[in-house]
């Protein structure tokens, strides 16, 4: 039992200096990362990633940026922004709106949906936008989380042309950034389990 | 250089006191190597520990959406706050395995 105990922590110490020291979570994120499709479309969908009280976290403000760069350029007449309420404080949508609207952009353009799961924002998308017949989407989400929300959005009926968002410095050169992008894949990967063994994919 | 910066840190205050230790105590060799056994055996606990708790919350997780009980985000599972929860269970886990050892 110890020796193997001893096995497991050398290979832990061992995983732990190829991801802090070598590509090697570089290459992960290439794997898991989907690349863009942009072209013109019939709604921009940005979907959720957290805010507290107004402050929105990181991903959920280069996620909203994105989405907004987008509409900026005249790729959609629509901007979806996901995000549920945190507690009783304004919804993550809300605040990412008041954004927008601080940043120009028309107030009538802006649809708020929320969503706690990919597939519940799928499906509030949907009824926000399929009875307009807007099923063409540029959907904006992290690179990792990509491949998952495409498949929810599609199986819902869209057809979708990834936005992706680099929520990891993909290149990074530092350890710290190199076990950051190590622990968006595995958050990415463990979130793919879960949704094979819920059937959901 | 910035790749290996933090390495280079550790191993200078590793042979600081590395060095301190070989003055005290003449033949520190055998110790050293049963220090790093017991230290692997601890991060590999960690691990394990780390493993289970990930476990366990992808299963409350799926458990939780399938029964309808309310919602669990997969995010929180892997928190980074688990890897030092799951290294202290080690230690204790550790710890108490060797005074039990002691008679």
């Amino acid at each position: 039992m110890r020796s193997a105990t001893r096995l497991l922590g050398l290979a832990t110490v061992a995983g732990f200096f190829a991801l802090a020291f070598t590509p090697l979570p570089n290459r992960l994120h290439r794997a898991f990362a989907s690349p863009a499709r942009l072209g013109p479309a019939d709604a921009i969908v940005v979907l959720g990633a957290g805010a507290t009280d107004d402050y929105l976290s990181e991903r959920s403000l280069r996620r909203a940026v994105h989405g907004m760069r987008l509409f900026q350029r005249g790729l959609a007449p629509v901007l979806v922004l996901h995000g549920p309420p945190e507690g009783s404080a304004a919804p993550e949508a809300a605040t990412r709106a008041a954004l927008a609207s601080d940043l120009g952009l028309p107030a009538g353009a802006i649809v708020l949906a929320g969503g706690l799961t990919t597939r519940e924002e799928a499906r509030q998308s949907w009824s926000a936008l399929s009875q307009a017949g807007r099923t063409r989407i540029l959907l904006v989400t992290g690179s990792h989380h990509m491949w998952r929300a495409r498949a929810m959005f599609e199986r819902q009926g869209f057809t979708v042309s990834p936005a992706p968002v680099e929520e990891v410095a993909a290149e990074g050169g530092r350890p710290e950034l190199r076990l950051a992008i190590a622990r968006s894949v595995l958050q990415e990967g463990m979130a793919r389990l879960v949704y094979r063994l819920a059937g959901v994919v | 250089m910035e790749n290996y910066f933090v390495l280079v840190l550790a191993g200078l205050t590793s042979l600081a006191a590395g060095a301190l230790e070989w003055r005290r105590h003449r033949h520190p060799a055998p110790a050293l190597r049963a220090a790093a056994g017991r230290a692997l055996e601890a991060v590999g606990l960690a691990a394990l520990f780390f493993l289970a708790n990930v476990g366990t919350g992808a299963l409350l997780t799926v458990a939780a959406r399938a029964l309808d009980v309310g919602f669990i985000s997969i995010y929180l599972s892997t928190d980074v706050t688990l890897l030092v929860l799951s290294l202290l269970q080690a230690l204790v886990f550790q710890g108490w395995r060797e005074a039990r050892r002691v008679p």
